[in-house]
């Protein structure tokens, strides 16, 4: 059971629904409302898909206020892109190619202003809870260690299922570098998990 | 690393947790951002934009038939395309600059037009209407609201146009139109 925001009509009210059956019935009709400037249908929409985006921005950035922050930047882009949703594809991969676009432009910026940043991060960074445990809690922080380019494409690829030219798709790479990095992301978490334990 | 080592770091990696829930709820910061004055900022201002070239909609039409033949410099170029002299409301003039490359480009048009596809030929010149429409349309509103600053930059972003597309017809470059034209 999961708390959403259901429309009935042109009301809305807070249920205890079942997430599924919902999900599907009403985010078509939640995704037209918003793209007609409904702020109430469009939260609906963060409230069935935030944890998806949130997630991913948190795997990507490994830090927790940067994933808040992305996330929010994420879905107020979405917000400001409504009508160039046409349902090409989900809705919820569209957000997620938003995400992935919002991390990256964060990285470029922030590594303009690198040293504040890094200043900032050593002060107030949080340490990343994921919910994961024993071998999962250990590779994710390896993956959090991984170097940028390797982080994001193992990420996308290995955790989320994009296949390698979807993610360089999203990441602005070529599928060759995309299989590249996913081979390096691989080698560097071997030297780090061999050590833990981790093993076939 | 091994093949074995690489199915186990796959496996592993797809338990992932793939939804996490933020420590805290991010929508008032969303909300926020959503309703904030960049959007409704300029509705008021097109609305009411819009509101006078409505209003002066509907009288455009008689005026324009009632003056279009003591209007002066009125050229057919094509059946469907008629230029109107270059104005900028009651108060403004567009400078020589434009006017001189508006004429030499619209004394050319027909015979760049010639050389189109019919397909492209009629895009151009719906387009051109268009711009036209909308050039007579905003100096109308213009003349009741002549210190209107958003009907001036609407109509100066018209010539624009209406300039780019007769250059893009004709092949043409040159950079002509500046603010100081007006």
């Amino acid at each position: 059971m999961a708390a959403l925001l259901t429309a009935a009509g042109s009301d809305y009210s807070w249920e205890m629904v079942s997430a599924p059956l919902t999900t599907v019935a009403n985010e078509d009709a939640w995704i037209r409302r918003a793209q007609r400037s409904d702020a109430r249908a469009f939260e609906a929409l963060y409230r069935l898909h935030v944890g998806k985006v949130y997630g991913l921005c948190l795997r990507m950035t490994g830090n927790v206020s940067e994933a808040e922050d992305c996330t929010q930047e994420a879905f107020i882009q979405a917000w400001n892109k409504m009508m160039k949703f046409r349902g090409d594809s989900a809705f919820s991969t569209w957000l997620h190619r938003i995400a992935v676009n919002t991390v990256l432009g964060r990285i470029r910026k922030s590594k303009r202003e690198q040293d504040r940043v890094q200043a900032v991060n050593d002060v107030y960074t949080t340490r990343l809870d994921t919910g994961d445990s024993g071998e999962l809690r250990d590779l994710a922080e390896a993956v959090d260690r991984l170097p940028e380019r390797a982080r994001h494409v193992f990420v996308l690829h290995a955790v989320y299922g994009y296949s390698h030219d979807e993610a360089a798709a999203m990441l602005g790479i070529a599928t060759g570098t995309s299989k590249a990095q996913l081979h390096r992301a691989r080698r560097l978490l071997a030297q780090q998990l061999e050590g833990q334990g981790f093993e076939a | 690393m091994t093949k074995e080592f690489d199915d186990k770091l796959d496996r592993t990696a797809q338990q992932l947790a793939t939804e996490i829930s933020p420590e805290r709820d991010l929508w008032p910061g969303i909300a926020e951002a959503i309703a904030a004055p960049k959007r409704s900022r300029w509705t008021p201002m097109l609305a009411q934009a819009a509101a006078v070239v409505l209003l002066v909609g509907a009288s455009s039409a008689v005026t324009y038939i009632a003056t279009k033949d003591s209007s002066g410099p009125v050229v057919s170029v094509a059946p469907e395309l008629v230029f109107e002299q270059a104005a900028f409301g009651g108060n403004y003039h567009l400078g020589p600059g434009f006017q001189d490359a508006r004429n030499s480009l619209r004394d050319d048009l027909d015979i760049e037009l010639a050389r189109l596809s019919d397909a492209a030929r009629e895009d151009v010149q719906a387009n051109l209407e268009l711009i036209h429409q909308a050039i007579i349309e905003i100096n109308k509103a213009l003349e009741q609201e002549p210190d209107n600053v958003l009907l001036q930059q609407k109509l100066l972003q018209a010539y624009r146009e209406e300039l780019t597309l007769l250059r893009r017809v004709g092949g043409l470059t040159r950079d002509v139109m500046r603010r100081n034209d007006i």
